[in-house]
């Protein structure tokens, strides 16, 4: 298979973070403000260049990232549930997305496609990804100006000054889990959505089972997702970000979904599998 | 203006303007190119072959509201115009026959095609009658009453000019489809990295008439030799029977042992292949001899009076008597009417007596079987006869093409409500699984 080696991180990088686990919360600070080299963005930098070295192979329907473009349909369902919860129905057309950590374009570019978008703004730090992203698209002539595609961080974006400028559904897909401040990240996101917009993502629950199949089966062993793709300390479990969005005002309506990866058979919703590995959680904002 | 003073026009302005400027003009002079009849029109699907799994699946298309904003082509050699005006004589059927099961006739229904078949031309069957010609040992097939379909129907007779003539009709009513006929496919090749976008990926198929169309999805539906196929590098595998099919249409001494309400196929296995006799309506029946190159040769050298008996024989002689008979040089309508005399056999479990032959229908056609390795590539999809070929015992050619379409025309439908481009493998995916590892196992 013509599959970029990915890099390698440090063995003594990752039991420095197995050590960190049990120390205090500013001593972990320290260590991994050290590891951000802009204190502005967001992004950690291990992670651009691991996603840098995967750019290659992400529209390789045979590549490292099948899982993702298996699991994008389900995204599209899980989204339409959330707008059919709505006691008014979202319109039917013009709709406007904001995909953070889009990657090589996988669902950006299937949201792009939908007959109710407006547009699709989709944005990830990796310009090497994004090269992938820009190129892929123009193998799609209705692409063209419905999706744009920008090399930039959420903190680079401007705030939209007004509701026209905000976005109906925010997406982080498979993202929240390479952040190292989620919270931070989670302040900023909330200004682009829209009154009664939603924030749609998709995460893996940190348990002991899903180290044992992203980690140690995914990556180690059956070697499906390229090693150093994920970082189970990262993981950021569903009813942390329910209680994280529910503490203040202004968001409401949680949705969760477990999806299981059965091979084979390809993904599958199973309920109450969210505490257990792959789910996807949405919440809307007040309108 | 001169062309001369606009080229200089232009190379005085390269001085004065920016570079990002000059570009803009040298892509605005070279799109007034794009309208020469080199540049592709772009469609997302493109069907090679109008007959019929590839109207089915336009009509599919074009009767759902989640696809029907495609922009679709289709390539036809033949012309379409005789299907439009299709006006058949009541007292005369085709010799090309299929038998279309209750699933199919369902499919035909959901697309919308079904009621512009002429009904009257069409002949449900509850009863199916096998037996082997050696021994005697026989089978009956009655239909389960299913759900779907008239109560009693094991299968439909249908004339293929029938349904692709009602398929034309649903087609021209839904509209919107570009429709290319006597264009024969010229060649097909991948398209090229373009300003308007990169269609390196996209197959562009040129037809004879110079006119070229860029495919999102090109569609296979171009028969056992298929153009499409062989464009992307599928092999089909499979062998020849070294058997022809022999038809014609039958006139009968009756409309059968059970009337018109309940008529009945028979089907008989000769040392040379099955030979069977299928109900058309009134009188009308549709023969299908499979048998050996040489004997069809024979068959059809003979006089109406000849073949007539021979079919007869067929179903009441001893496969010894059958092969003496292919062997006379003539005069078979006597030698079967004194042997049948002396032949014992249950006439109400045979079919009726053929009285002629329809003028003009006896025909033959060689009898393969292929199925290809895959049905999809990247932008490709293939569908009936370009996908697999199959022996006419079963009845099941046309049939599993409708198979085909609905599949596809599902999966299309799930791409575009998941905003997959629908032609990438990945998006086909589902369809290859459903029909071509589906026929594998079968």
């Amino acid at each position: 298979m013509a599959m970029a080696t990915p890099p390698l991180r440090p063995t003594s990088l990752r039991n420095l973070n197995l050590l960190l686990r049990t120390a205090p919360r500013f001593v972990q600070n320290q260590f991994r403000a050290q590891s951000t080299t802009s204190s502005k963005s967001s992004v950690n930098p291990t992670e651009v260049s691991h996603f840098n070295a995967l750019a290659s192979t992400w529209w390789d329907p045979q590549g490292s990232s099948r899982l993702l473009h298996l699991m994008n349909p389900l995204r599209h369902d899980f989204i339409r549930s959330c707008h059919a919860a709505q006691a008014r129905p979202p319109p039917t057309s013009g709709l406007r997305y904001l995909d953070i950590g889009c990657g090589g374009g996988i669902f950006a570019e299937s949201a792009a496609r939908l007959s109710s978008t407006g547009l699709v703004t989709a944005i990830d730090p990796s310009p090497e990804v994004l090269a992938v992203a820009k190129m892929h698209a123009r193998r799609d002539p209705r692409l063209s100006g419905k999706l744009t595609y920008l090399n930039t961080s959420i903190e680079g974006l401007s705030k939209p000054k007004s509701a026209e400028e905000q976005y109906d559904i925010l997406s982080l897909f498979e993202v929240i889990e390479h952040i190292t401040h989620p919270a931070e990240f989670l302040d900023v996101c909330k200004d682009f959505v829209k009154p009664g917009g939603w924030i749609v993502m998709s995460t893996i629950a940190r348990t002991w089972m899903s180290w044992f199949t992203t980690k140690l089966v995914a990556e180690d062993i059956v070697g499906i997702v390229p090693r150093g793709t994920h970082d189970w300390e990262q993981y950021v479990n569903e009813q942390e970000l329910r209680a994280y969005f529910l503490e203040g005002r202004g968001w409401n309506s949680p949705r969760v979904m477990g999806v299981i990866y059965v091979p084979g058979l390809g993904w599958k919703e199973v309920s109450g599998s969210e505490n257990v590995g792959n789910y996807f959680f949405a919440i809307r904002k007040d309108e | 203006m001169k062309p001369l003073a606009s080229s200089l026009r232009a190379r005085q302005l390269s001085g004065y303007t920016c570079s990002s400027c000059t570009r803009q003009l040298r892509r605005q002079r070279r799109n007034y190119g794009t309208s020469s009849p080199r540049s592709p029109e772009v469609f997302d699907v493109v069907c090679v072959g109008g007959g019929p799994a590839g109207l089915s699946l336009l009509a599919a298309l074009r009767a759902n509201p989640i696809t029907s904003f495609l922009k679709i082509a289709l390539i036809e050699s033949q012309s379409l115009t005789p299907l439009r005006s299709y006006a058949p004589s009541p007292t005369a059927y085709s010799n090309r026959c299929s038998s279309l099961t209750p699933n199919s006739v369902r499919f035909l229904k959901d697309i919308g095609a079904w009621e512009h078949v002429r009904a009257e031309r069409v002949q449900g069957y509850g009863r199916m009658r096998i037996w082997d010609g050696v021994s005697g040992a026989s089978i009956g097939f009655e239909s389960e009453s299913s759900g779907d379909g008239e109560e009693g129907v094991v299968a439909y007779m249908n004339e293929n000019l029938n349904l692709t003539s009602a398929l034309v009709k649903r087609v021209d009513g839904l509209g919107g489809v570009e429709v290319l006929d006597e264009q024969k496919v010229q060649d097909i090749k991948l398209g090229e990295d373009t300003e308007e976008g990169d269609f390196s990926s996209w197959p562009v198929v040129r037809t004879s008439e110079g006119k070229e169309v860029a495919a999102r999805l090109l569609v296979g539906a171009d028969g056992a030799n298929s153009p499409v196929r062989t464009f992307s590098g599928i092999e089909s595998r499979g062998w020849d029977y070294g058997r022809v099919g022999v038809v014609a249409t039958l006139k009968m001494e009756g409309s059968g042992w059970g009337g018109e309400g309940a008529k009945i196929a028979y089907q008989r296995f000769l040392p040379t292949g099955p030979v069977a006799c299928l109900p058309l309506p009134g009188d009308f029946s549709t023969l299908v001899w499979s048998t050996t190159p040489e004997l069809a040769n024979r068959l059809k050298g003979m006089s109406q009076g000849n073949f007539v008996s021979m079919v007869n024989a067929a179903f009441r002689l001893s496969p010894v008597d059958l092969s003496y008979l292919h062997d006379l040089k003539g005069g078979q309508a006597d030698e079967v009417a004194w042997r049948v005399q002396h032949t014992p056999f249950e006439p109400e479990q045979v079919p009726m007596k053929v009285t002629s032959v329809q003028e003009g229908t006896i025909a033959s056609f060689p009898l393969k079987l292929r199925h290809a390795d895959t049905y999809i590539g990247e932008r490709i999809a293939l569908v009936g006869d370009a996908a697999h070929t199959t022996h006419p015992l079963a009845g099941q050619g046309l049939n599993q093409g409708q198979g085909d379409v609905e599949s596809l025309a599902r999966s299309i439908t799930y791409s575009i409500e998941h905003g997959m481009d629908i032609g990438t493998r990945m998006s086909l995916e589902s369809y290859n699984s459903e029909r071509c590892t589906s026929y594998g196992a079968a």
